[in-house]
């Protein structure tokens, strides 16, 4: 087996990517030739992942969302925008303090919160600054782009403003999430993102469905919250 | 490691298993757990069949235009900025990876799980090139510093190992002074692990999707440190095995649903992330960005028989509920694929000389497949590969031999029946108690593991006591006007039985005796 890998010591530089031999062998292997034209999806014979939750009303959606919470090791507060900076400060004290690192999200402005002192995720910054600052943070604190009730999640998009590694490298995690985003479940989320896809936009390099805090049962099968990422996750419904 | 984890003899690695208490335990409990949990979610979202139904149309619905899924997917990986390579071999995806990691003079490596890279003996290949690589799945991480000990489990690595034994791996490795409290080990793991985050020049992780039309990947993990490989290091390299691809995000969300609940009973893990190239303006994530496909032999499966199994999407739900996987545990198979759905690849990847022995590693009874999410008839393709084993002549000598003798005894009537006529008093000295305890070396292993009942005396056999009842219906106990026989025989039969209450356990000579009885009384 060495000796294969070493006959490829000397191509450092690949440029071919085999892409074309392989495709074809591909379709060789399914006995016909290359597809070219476009591909559609078939109808599906089942609509379970629509239907699942879909007759549940707003007020119904949050009551799933808080229970599913109760699973996941999530503390759910419930706020509104006129107490929501007096929410942050309390469960930020409650954590033990700063540092905060939030994103940059115009949300943060349009309820008019602050957090003297905390740093706030920028293009401007650069990567090395974000990143130093994030692992140094004690608290993270985000919008919601969507609430998923059935499972408990956020989600949000990667953006100039709101890095990857803003959700993982804090010890505590704080997101806030406006009920009107709340959907029944992953269904909506990705069928919303999927369409805006298809329309020529733009998404994110990163997509993140979050549940709730890091965790692992690699040890033992006993369930250990707060491995790589986050060790505590709260969200704050306004 | 590669996907041979063990070069010794199947019943070698067996015999280790099955004398392995602890790890027996281990995995026992595991399994009650894991499938326990699993029925729970499953029922708890309602309409499972059709869940699965669909699960199965997405994943074959893709297999059948993989050629045209691949293409486009790469051309939006491109597009966005990222570049894709499609590996014929393992060698040419290893090879290809330790290029880039040269390319870049990189000497730090961090991963996350991915049996794909595995498989691909990618590890060995990069610290042959001087690289230090790190797993950071907790899991996985524990099996590496223990001397890379093999993962036993698709999604649970380091399931035959327990605190103790896991302590003193990080005691003597790494000078952790702490207790066995699994909460501790992990935050020990956390604390060296975000060092190894924070450096890495290259993050490496597998891929449970690729989204074709988005051009991303698609990771699920509870811990996060998927995220974190892909976030940090400016190099993001991706590997995936060449079908794990869905069209949209749509199908790529009804798969993550039923990977979730059938891995651990979760509704979605903690982190389920869709990752590709870094946009302009975002200040984290890989600068560079490559992605890996791998065909290593799944073409040919794709072209024949077995083309079901590339359905798969890794929960290990199979193994969860495996019999045969209970009392020998994941080493035993020899594979880093190990349980049902590894009997099942694991010859059609490394080829039958060295794996013909794991598709009879099943009692075939059918539990992998009904828990399997998209419905790939596993223990069905159990009995292919059995097929193809014996049509090829693999089998051994003894077997052979036996096999043909039966073949020549069942298909001759009087052979069959002088036989039976027979066997009670030829298989005597074998018996104790009406259960043969011994036998001949060639039937010795059958014997040795199961209680057989010992044939029953020409007189005691059914095909006896059914002519004597044929001949011998008293004509007062026929209810007045029966034409048919069939009505009157039920009728007739339940006196004669000793009130036998219904679902009790009968012993064969019980049950024996009473049809003795039943046809001797008329």
């Amino acid at each position: 087996m060495n000796s294969s890998f070493s006959a490829d010591e000397n191509r450092s530089k690949r440029k071919v990517s085999n892409r074309e031999s392989f495709l074809t062998n591909v379709a060789a292997s399914l006995g016909r030739p290359r597809m070219t034209d476009t591909v559609r999806r078939p109808a599906w014979k089942h609509t379970v992942h629509l239907d699942t939750l879909a007759d549940r009303t707003p007020e119904q959606l949050v009551e799933v969302l808080k229970e599913q919470c109760l699973f996941i090791h999530t503390q759910v507060i419930e706020s509104t925008p006129e107490i929501l900076q007096t929410t942050l400060d309390d469960l930020i004290a409650g954590c033990g303090g700063g540092p905060v690192i939030r994103s940059g999200d115009p949300r943060f402005a349009q309820y008019g919160l602050a957090f003297p002192g905390g740093f706030v995720w920028s293009e401007k910054a650069g990567r090395e600054e974000n990143v130093r600052r994030a692992e140094a943070a004690n608290v993270a604190l985000v919008f919601a782009d969507y609430a998923l009730a059935e499972s408990g999640t956020v989600v949000l998009e990667s953006r100039p403003d709101q890095g990857r590694a803003l959700h993982f490298l804090p010890a505590h995690y704080i997101a806030v999430i406006e009920r009107g985003r709340i959907v029944p479940r992953s269904t909506q989320a990705m069928g919303d993102l999927n369409r805006r896809l298809e329309a020529g936009e733009t998404l994110g390099s990163c997509i993140n469905l979050i549940s709730g805090p890091s965790n692992s049962a690699d040890i033992e099968m006993q369930l250990v919250v707060g491995v790589h990422g986050p060790l505590r996750a709260t969200y704050v419904l306004i | 490691m590669s996907l041979q984890t063990d070069k010794r003899e199947f019943g070698e690695r067996t015999a280790d298993g099955i004398g392995d208490v602890f790890m027996r335990g281990a995995v026992g409990s595991a399994q009650d757990s894991l499938k326990t949990r699993r029925l729970t979610a499953a029922t708890a979202l309602g309409d499972w069949e059709r869940w699965r139904e669909l699960g199965q149309q997405i994943r074959q619905h893709t297999l059948e235009h993989l050629d045209y899924y691949l293409e486009q997917m790469a051309d939006n990986v491109e597009r966005r900025g990222g570049h894709v390579f499609f590996a014929r071999t393992k060698e040419e995806a290893s090879a290809y990876i330790r290029d880039v990691v040269q390319s870049k003079n990189a000497r730090k490596v961090v991963k996350s799980k991915s049996m794909v890279t595995e498989e691909i003996e990618m590890n060995h290949v990069l610290m042959e090139a001087g690289c230090e690589v790190i797993e950071s799945d907790l899991g996985e991480y524990i099996l590496q510093e223990d001397d890379w000990d093999p993962p036993s489990h698709i999604v649970a690595p380091a399931l035959h190992k327990n605190r103790e034994q896991i302590r003193d791996v990080f005691a003597s490795k790494l000078n952790y002074d702490g207790d066995e409290t699994p909460e501790r080990l992990a935050r020990f793991a956390r604390s060296v692990l975000r060092e190894k985050f924070l450096e890495a020049e290259i993050g490496i992780t597998g891929c449970n999707f690729a989204v074709a039309n988005l051009g991303a990947i698609n990771l699920v993990t509870n811990e996060g440190n998927g995220d974190l490989t892909a976030a940090l290091p400016k190099t993001h390299i991706a590997v995936m095995g060449m079908e794990r691809i869905v069209p949209t995000l749509e199908e790529m969300e009804v798969l993550d649903n039923l990977l979730c609940r059938s891995a651990v009973g979760q509704k979605l893990t903690s982190y389920i992330t869709v990752m590709g190239p870094r946009e302009n303006g975002e200040s984290d994530g890989p600068e560079e960005f490559h992605l890996v496909v791998v065909d290593n032999g799944r073409s040919d499966i794709l072209a024949g028989e077995f083309r079901e199994a590339l359905q798969c999407i890794r929960c290990g739900a199979c193994l969860n509920v495996c019999p045969v996987y209970r009392h020998i545990g994941g080493h035993a198979y020899g594979s880093i694929y190990p349980g049902p759905i590894g009997a099942v690849i694991t010859p059609l990847l490394g080829g039958y000389d060295d794996y013909k022995e794991l598709p009879y590693a099943s009692s075939l009874c059918g539990a992998c497949t009904d828990v399997c999410p998209v419905k790939i008839p596993l223990h069905e393709q159990l009995i292919l590969h059995r097929q193809n084993i014996v049509s090829q002549g693999r089998t051994g000598a003894a077997d052979r031999i036996q096999m043909k003798a039966a073949g020549k005894l069942l298909s001759s009537p009087g052979m069959f029946r002088s036989t039976l006529r027979l066997a009670n008093s030829m298989t005597k000295l074998m018996s104790k108690h009406g259960r043969i305890v011994r036998g001949p070396a060639p039937i010795e292993g059958w014997i040795g593991i199961r209680d057989m009942p010992q044939p029953v005396k020409k007189r005691d056999a059914f095909r006896s006591w059914y002519e004597n009842r044929e001949s011998g219906i008293p004509a007062a106990a026929a209810p007045p006007g029966a034409g048919g026989r069939n009505e009157g025989d039920g009728r007739r039969a339940a006196p004669d039985l000793p009130e036998a209450k219904p679902g009790r356990d009968v012993s064969v000579e019980e049950a024996a005796s009473r049809i003795g009885k039943g046809g001797g009384r008329s």
